[in-house]
């Protein structure tokens, strides 16, 4: 009985503002997801095991939640959404033509280091835009990342938009190893610049490593996409970067985004247009997203695909809690008169008015005091008074 | 949000050496040499203030953006791990991993699962896993250098700096597991979200590091 009124690390009860403010941040996003076509999916808390790990989605094997079923069968709780859906578009949707718009409000669970104030249980409301290759289908995901946080009613963020395919390309130019790209990418994602540099030192003068040593530093406006050409050349991925601002910079995105060449995480997961969102006031991105399209193919239907997650709790977090008035109005009624009653309770603003369960009038009074609500209104056959306490 | 940058230094002497650094960068740290009782230092001729910490604590406070920056020895950084940018090696501080065994004992040369005390059990794990070595961790929250006096175990893995200390209780470094020195990191939005100022401040510790490496 030792556990009985604590709750796990990681997880915590959720009480009225923290809940309103979340489920308004949830209908904001799924309004904008709604009307924008995408439909909703939603894929079962527990799967197997098995399915995060054929994915190529490197959710490390410490960050699953394990529960062994009844058989002895690994099941883990879902720690990512897209997967599932993945798997879903592909087996259970193949007869639906694609594009599939799809978008899902659940929770994900990780669990993490012990003590560092981190949530096992996270809210995620994201889309996945399967079946659409191209810079339309990017152009939709990118504009909806940013009207995604603008719904939520934020103004100081910046989703920052990165190229799976620049640190490639300027890989594939380099004699290393697999583990010297690995360990080179590791550093850039880190922007360790100074261990970069030393560790860069040996392929001096090689074809991309000018452009990799800055890389982890090519960040900010869209002016880095002028100093990465300058050092990169003429590079597929910087066109493409360049002609997406552009046209979003045209339809009035371009003040909400910047660039990150250095994004090049989880570089085998990811295969176009990488980005995430950042906001004033959260410690990290609330938003993470990309073009992924040789997920489907683990599931035996190629597509390609895009999309991105919010997280829900940081997004809300961000945002100025919107106030509950409190009570300002008991009802006492007589049990005859509850038609009267609901419909009074009914008729004001939500969350003001309360039925009163007290028999008597004095103890509905006594309760008024105590929640501090100014007025009782109180309904007897054929009269209504209001009595002020 | 204030327009000021945050930075956690690690209390100690990586905090002294910390201050002689930005001082040489032109950064007037008299608030910090002189705290008083106030524990937010601010910086009268740069939007910076400064906090101090324990070495686990500069990471955490980075790592939820309550602080923009810190400065935190590897070692720390090694064993708490964490998701932040570890921008610059500063060059103070150094030092290294290493195990060391009592003088004369083989610490390979046998089958038994060997016994390694250390107050950094996540190093040692992952120094013995990347050898395909099985070994049992105890973790030592005080002098390491007890345990194989004591038998408790057959090895340590610490930071040596001189080597005077296992010197003393006849132990010897026999092998290194990590180079350690003071490293500046910065919280992953924060960099995007004030890159102007926190370049600045990289800036300005970059060229007063290469000033120091010509020197030397």
């Amino acid at each position: 009985m030792k556990y009985r009124i604590n709750t796990p690390e990681g997880t915590r009860d959720r009480l009225f503002a923290e809940c309103r403010d979340r489920r308004s941040a949830q209908g904001a996003l799924v309004d904008l997801f709604c009307r924008r076509g995408y439909s909703e999916v939603s894929t079962p808390e527990v799967e197997f095991y098995d399915l995060f790990l054929q994915s190529g989605n490197p959710i490390p094997q410490e960050s699953m939640l394990k529960i062994i079923d009844r058989s002895g069968k690994i099941m883990v709780m879902r720690p990512d959404c897209t997967t599932p859906i993945a798997r879903v578009a592909a087996t259970k949707l193949k007869a639906v033509p694609l594009p599939q718009r799809l978008y899902y409000d659940e929770t994900v669970f990780r669990s993490g280091d012990q003590h560092r104030g981190g949530s096992s249980e996270i809210a995620q409301c994201g889309v996945e835009l399967i079946g659409a290759a191209g810079k339309k289908a990017d152009l939709e995901i990118v504009a909806m990342a940013v009207d995604a946080l603008r719904a939520c009613g934020l103004t100081r963020f910046h989703i920052e938009l990165g190229h799976a395919g620049f640190f490639r390309s300027l890989a594939a130019g380099m004699d290393m190893t697999e583990e010297q790209v690995e360990e080179m990418r590791r550093l850039i994602e880190g922007k360790s610049f100074a261990a970069l540099a030393e560790y860069l030192k040996p392929w001096q003068g090689q074809a991309g490593c000018a452009a990799l040593l800055r890389l982890s530093r090519l960040f900010g406006g869209v002016e880095v996409l002028d100093e990465a050409q300058q050092l990169a050349g003429q590079n597929a991925a910087l066109s493409y970067l360049r002609e997406l601002y552009d046209i979003l910079n045209a339809a009035g995105y371009g003040q909400y985004l910047r660039f990150d060449l250095g994004l090049v995480h989880q570089i085998d997961y990811y295969t176009g247009v990488v980005f995430r969102g950042y906001v004033e006031g959260a410690g990290d991105a609330v938003l993470s997203g990309g073009r992924y399209d040789t997920l489907m193919g683990d599931f035996g239907r190629n597509a390609p695909a895009t999309g991105f997650a919010v997280d829900v709790d940081a997004v809300a977090r961000c945002r100025p809690s919107a106030e509950r008035p409190g009570v300002g109005t008991l009802v006492h009624f007589a049990p005859s008169e509850l038609d009267r009653a609901l419909a009074a309770v009914d008729g004001r603003v939500a969350g003001t008015c309360e039925l009163s369960p007290c028999e008597t009038l004095e103890a509905t009074l006594a309760l008024a005091k105590e929640k501090g609500a100014g007025r009782v209104l109180v309904l007897e056959p054929g009269t209504e008074r209001m009595v002020e306490v | 949000m204030s327009q000021n940058l945050r930075i956690a230094l690690t209390k100690g002497r990586l905090q002294d050496q910390s201050v002689e650094l930005f001082e040489a960068m032109g950064l007037d740290c008299s608030p910090i040499r002189d705290p008083g009782r106030r524990l937010i230092h601010a910086l009268p001729n740069y939007p910076l203030e400064a906090v101090l910490a324990k070495a686990p604590d500069v990471i955490t406070y980075v790592e939820h953006g309550v602080c923009d920056l810190g400065v935190v020895g590897k070692d720390t950084i090694l064993e708490k791990g964490g998701s932040f940018y570890e921008v610059l090696d500063l060059g103070f501080g150094q030092c290294r991993f290493a195990l060391a065994v009592q003088e004369g004992s083989d610490f390979y040369g046998t089958y038994k699962t060997r016994r390694v005390a250390s107050k950094y059990p996540n190093v040692t794990r992952r120094f013995f896993e990347g050898k395909g070595m099985d070994v049992d961790i105890i973790k030592i929250e005080g002098s390491v250098e007890l345990a194989p006096l004591l038998h408790l175990a057959d090895g340590i893995v610490d930071i040596v700096e001189t080597g005077s200390t296992l010197k003393a209780n006849g132990l010897v470094p026999i092998e290194d597991v990590a180079q350690v020195s003071a490293r500046l990191i910065v919280n992953t939005a924060s960099m995007k979200l004030h890159k102007e100022l926190i370049e600045d401040f990289i800036r300005r510790c970059e060229a007063e590091l290469e000033k120091r490496r010509e020197e030397a």
